[in-house]
């Protein structure tokens, strides 16, 4: 296994997912896109303009070679809501990808684990790619996947606070039972958190208001990318165990012999 | 007789943390990591003058991590100024000289071709209050013909029953705008001379029938001027936390308007000047760091362009406060107040720009909720 990302039967070099709000200037964002080397990046629906009004993303984005388009429900309150922005989002975009996030207290972004499930469904059904955005509920988790979902998107925290890897332990829940890739999304501060991530054995993370809100966006685009690569490759690679003990390297019983093999 | 406060609204217990407070409660209030109204009443009193930057640095910090480097933009666009009501401080009053008129639907189409054609996707209709010649069904037909132009319609108009709101929320508005103006009910009744909105109450109960019947986005504020500011905002904080508890979907926003020169001279009892301004937008800010707060054109360019971002993340942009006049550039009627910062469009955008912050034309799409 190499830096590749695999969901719903497409192949991503990088392990790094972008959001495209909260950036000063569509040029700003489009750089920090490209130096990021993501190949999937996620837009909301409301910020097209078609017809390149101002203010769209949509045409920025369609100039970036290399990457596909993952359209997202935000703003959507309700299963329906979700349903008819991917509907509309699908034919403006042409991408068949869709993230689905319903999150209906404005105060928390708390996504709503109900909707989500119900809408989760009627997409999988219409033939979309989905990748939910969902609470660290490892039980949730599965019924999404045994719901066809391409990927499974807990929060590290709530979006946008940059409160990192709160929900570590249950995302680790959801690692060791998942047969899609799971993807870390919200809530990441820095590369650091997003390396963490990695070396649990996420499939990926998202990162959005941690690269848009930096000083400098695309050198932080460049930072993400190198701590998603270090942090698979020290999953690959095989993290040490924790240990309360001390481990001597100059083991004191290495000159007896070994235990007959019976 | 003036209405009785319900306890829910009620900022005393607070007021004494606004008066009596000292440099150290207003640091610890600042970085709090839970503020409530007792920072916000902290945040309020006069020792937190001297701490003025470090507020504004906070409050800013805040704003960039939840709305990044973006400000959402709107214009107003007042539908008619017919008004029966008698609020001493409104340029619209029955008793101001002004020609009446309300906008019929070919001169309603040409305005919302000219906001359409400057870019803008984000139109708050406004009107007097309620008369024949401007009641819910007029508004109703408003909506809905905006709506099929524009992306994000919502109103600033007179209190409605729920099912008033109902009908504009089935015409595709998605947003009302209500300022309680002032909470002080002995106050409201002094000002409120004559008229429909002389009914405190009826006011205060407004946003949750409009949130009842489907309303996604609630715009609060008080009217600047009026009364004591520190009163006003506590208590608009103690409604807006009563409304989240009920309708907690909804998304709320709050804004600031200063009482400006209007025809008929009114001159503000409790005057806000623009460092006290700054503060009760950046205490806000701190006290509620994911609630939208809106500046209008009532304000200078100077003082827009320094707190876009450091506090504030929606202004509206080129407005007219006459019936209408974006089309051929005037109107016959006077506005409702006099606008300040009369930058048109472009410039707007250039400044904000130059500020390192993205103008954000269109932040809703109305296929969320066709039907």
């Amino acid at each position: 296994m190499g830096d590749t990302l695999h969901i719903g039967g497409s192949e991503f070099e990088s392990c790094l997912l972008v959001g495209t709000g909260k950036f000063s200037s569509p040029d700003i964002m489009a750089r920090a896109i490209e130096a990021s080397g993501t190949q999937l990046v996620t837009v909301a629906l409301r910020r097209f303009n078609p017809g390149e009004g101002p203010g769209d993303l949509l045409g920025p984005l369609s100039r970036i070679k290399g990457i596909r388009l993952m359209p997202n429900t935000s703003g959507a309150r309700t299963a329906d809501e979700a349903v008819r922005i991917a509907h509309v989002a699908r034919e403006i975009s042409g991408s068949t990808f869709i993230k689905l996030e319903i999150h209906p207290n404005p105060h928390h972004l708390m996504p709503d684990p109900v909707e989500t499930f119900e809408a989760a469904g009627r997409l999988v059904k219409d033939g979309f790619t989905v990748l939910p955005y969902m609470p660290a509920d490892p039980v949730l988790a599965k019924r999404l996947e045994d719901a066809g979902c391409s990927a499974v998107m807990p929060l590290g925290s709530a979006i946008g606070s940059g409160q990192g890897l709160r929900t570590a332990d249950l995302i680790r829940l959801i690692i060791a039972d998942a047969r899609v890739p799971v993807i870390v999304d919200a809530g990441l501060r820095s590369p650091a958190d997003a390396a963490a991530a990695m070396e649990m054995g996420c499939a990926a993370v998202l990162v959005n208001s941690a690269i848009a809100a930096a000083d400098n966006p695309v050198e932080m685009a460049l930072a993400f990318s190198e701590a998603v690569r270090a942090g698979h490759r020290a999953f690959r690679a095989g993290i040490m165990p924790v240990s309360s003990e001390a481990a001597p390297t100059s083991p004191l019983t290495s000159f007896l012999a070994e235990p007959p093999v019976s | 007789m003036s209405a009785v406060l319900p306890d829910w609204l009620d900022p005393q217990p607070w007021l004494r943390f606004a008066a009596g407070s000292n440099t150290a409660a207003v640091r610890q209030a600042i970085l709090a990591s839970h503020p409530g109204p007792r920072e916000l009443a902290t945040l309020l009193s006069p020792q937190a003058d001297s701490l003025l930057e470090p507020m504004a640095r906070h409050a800013r910090d805040i704003t960039l991590r939840r709305f990044g480097r973006t400000i959402t933009l709107y214009a107003p666009l007042y539908v008619s100024n017919h008004c029966p009501g008698g609020c001493a401080y409104c340029g619209f009053a029955a008793d101001r000289k002004q020609v009446r008129r309300r906008l019929d639907d070919a001169e309603l189409a040409r305005e919302l071709d000219a906001l359409h054609k400057r870019g803008l996707e984000d139109i708050l209709l406004l009107t007097g209050e309620r008369t024949p010649l401007c009641g819910p069904e007029f508004l109703r037909s408003c909506v809905e013909k905006a709506a099929s132009r524009i992306h994000s319609i919502s109103v600033e108009t007179f209190a409605m029953t729920e099912a008033e709101y109902r009908l504009l929320a089935g015409s595709g508005c998605i947003g009302i705008t209500l300022y309680q103006e002032t909470y002080d009910p002995a106050l409201y009744n002094t000002v409120h001379r004559w008229g429909p909105k002389r009914d405190y109450t009826d006011r205060l109960t407004a946003p949750e029938r409009a949130l009842a019947a489907g309303m996604r986005y609630f715009g609060l504020g008080v009217l600047l001027g009026l009364g004591d500011p520190v009163y006003d905002a506590l208590a608009l904080y103690m409604h807006l936390q009563h409304l989240r508890r009920i309708h907690w979907r909804a998304e709320f926003s709050i804004s600031f308007p200063r009482l400006r020169p209007e025809a008929g001279g009114f001159e503000p009892a409790h005057p806000v000047n623009e460092r006290m301004l700054a503060r009760l937008i950046y205490a806000f800010r701190i006290c509620l760091p994911d609630v939208t707060l809106v500046l209008s054109t009532r304000e200078s360019a100077n003082f827009r362009d320094h707190m876009a971002g450091t506090g504030v993340n929606r202004m509206s942009v080129a407005s007219r406060t006459t019936v209408g006049g974006y089309d051929t550039g005037t109107s016959p009627t006077g506005g409702q107040f006099d606008v300040h910062d009369t930058r048109n469009v472009e410039t707007f955008c250039r400044d904000l720009r130059g500020l390192g912050l993205e103008p954000v034309f269109k932040n809703w799409d109305r296929a969320v909720t066709a039907k």
